[in-house]
């Protein structure tokens, strides 16, 4: 079922979230990894849904049945890249360990001041690649849907305000007009494609063998404002050290009118192989905790 | 619910054209939606109308006008506001 997670509540409540953060900027990065132990076996050992997605998913890219050992690193990785926002949001990253390649497929665009989309997916850190590229006066636009993470944008907001000013809220009449405004200035719009929501226009493309459906939406965009699009992850490699991966997709994407249903899926696909590719990399920074699959296939 | 005006029936015209639709113009009814439940537009849709729209009457839409929603809620809505900022 595609819009799982937004169905699955958010756990524990904002107070506590505000807690934590301050808590962890106190003690340090070190201490706050000691508490995501207990923090991660509490949801394994509770949150059925997201256990049962997570073996689905690592099973599939090992090809063979996996213990809660490989269940439990999917959980830490995921929880570390957490924690590592709070330090990526507040400045205080300089102890980790960023390294980048092939950055060229996109400062391609950015050093024309040529808009482009960096198209990414819920898969390692896209904190970091937003931050750093913040970091280096480049204007990142992100498109979130807000509603959706109240929460998290709460202390995105304590921790960064000038960040946060930068997300453009999804669902709204002039979302994409902002999008357009942005192009025309010359801005890199960053997109999660890889989460269908109820409505969206979905494509069933091949992931790991089998159909899964994921949104159209991305790369319709990009043919309406006829943009280049980069694919982008940055992956967790463990410890403090992250890899960020660019790749171009598309140097410019004009769907033809007559034939935008293949060309479209057809560009999909190579969106989705390189989510694939990544994943092989790095299997347990796949973040999405729900079934992607399309249910018709699971028997 | 009044007569189609001969501006509307050019807005619907250019609707049906940009976004390729599969519906004769002349079927668009001016109040009808044009999101969701009536003609089934998305916000993609909107912001490839938004940019014909632009591009054929010479001003541009901007997101920071707050009666976004409004103009893009019907044929009759969308004309008139095209119609108030070409004259403006």
């Amino acid at each position: 079922m595609s819009a799982n997670w937004l169905k699955q509540r958010e756990r524990g409540s904002k107070l506590l979230l505000v807690l934590f953060v301050n808590a962890t900027r106190l003690l340090g990065r070190s201490t706050g990894r000691l508490i995501l132990y207990p923090i991660c076996f509490y949801f394994m050992l509770f949150s059925r849904q997201a256990n049962r997605a997570s073996r689905g998913y690592l099973q599939r890219v090992y090809g063979a049945p996996v213990g809660w050992r490989q269940v439990f690193r999917h959980y830490y990785d995921f929880a570390c890249v957490a924690l590592d926002r709070i330090f990526l949001l507040t400045g205080d990253y300089r102890r980790l360990n960023v390294k980048v390649h092939n950055a060229e497929a996109l400062l391609r665009y950015l050093d024309r001041q040529q808009a482009c989309i960096l198209l990414g997916g819920h898969l390692g850190s896209f904190e970091v690649m937003r931050v750093l590229g913040g970091d280096r006066g480049l204007a990142i636009r992100i498109l979130m849907y807000e509603e959706n993470a109240a929460k998290m944008r709460d202390v995105i907001n304590c921790l960064n305000p000038e960040l946060a000013r930068r997300v453009i809220a999804i669902g709204e009449p002039e979302t994409l007009l902002r999008v357009k405004e942005a192009a025309d200035k010359g801005e890199l719009i960053g997109i999660l494609g890889d989460r269908v929501r109820e409505g969206d226009k979905a494509v069933s493309c091949n992931f790991f063998g089998q159909p899964a459906r994921f949104p159209a939406g991305p790369l319709m965009l990009a043919s309406v404002l006829k943009l280049p699009v980069v694919f982008g992850a940055a992956l967790y490699r463990g410890g403090n050290c992250y890899e960020i991966f660019f790749e171009e997709l598309a140097a410019r994407v004009d769907l033809d009118r007559q034939q935008r249903e293949q060309e479209l899926a057809a560009l999909m696909q190579r969106y989705v192989d390189r989510l694939e590719y990544y994943c092989r990399l790095q299997p347990t920074n796949w973040f999405n905790f729900y079934d992607v699959w399309e249910r018709a296939d699971e028997n | 619910m009044s007569e189609i005006t001969p501006f509307e029936s050019e807005v619907a015209k250019l609707i049906v054209d940009t976004l390729n639709l599969d519906v004769d113009s002349a079927d668009i009814k001016p109040t009808e939606a044009l999101f969701g439940s009536g003609l089934g537009l998305d916000s993609i849709d909107a912001l490839e109308l938004a940019m014909a729209i632009s591009k054929k009457y010479g001003f541009q839409l901007r997101s920071d006008d707050s009666n976004n929603a409004q103009i893009f809620s019907s044929l009759r809505a969308l004309t008139t506001h095209i119609q108030h900022s070409r004259s403006a």
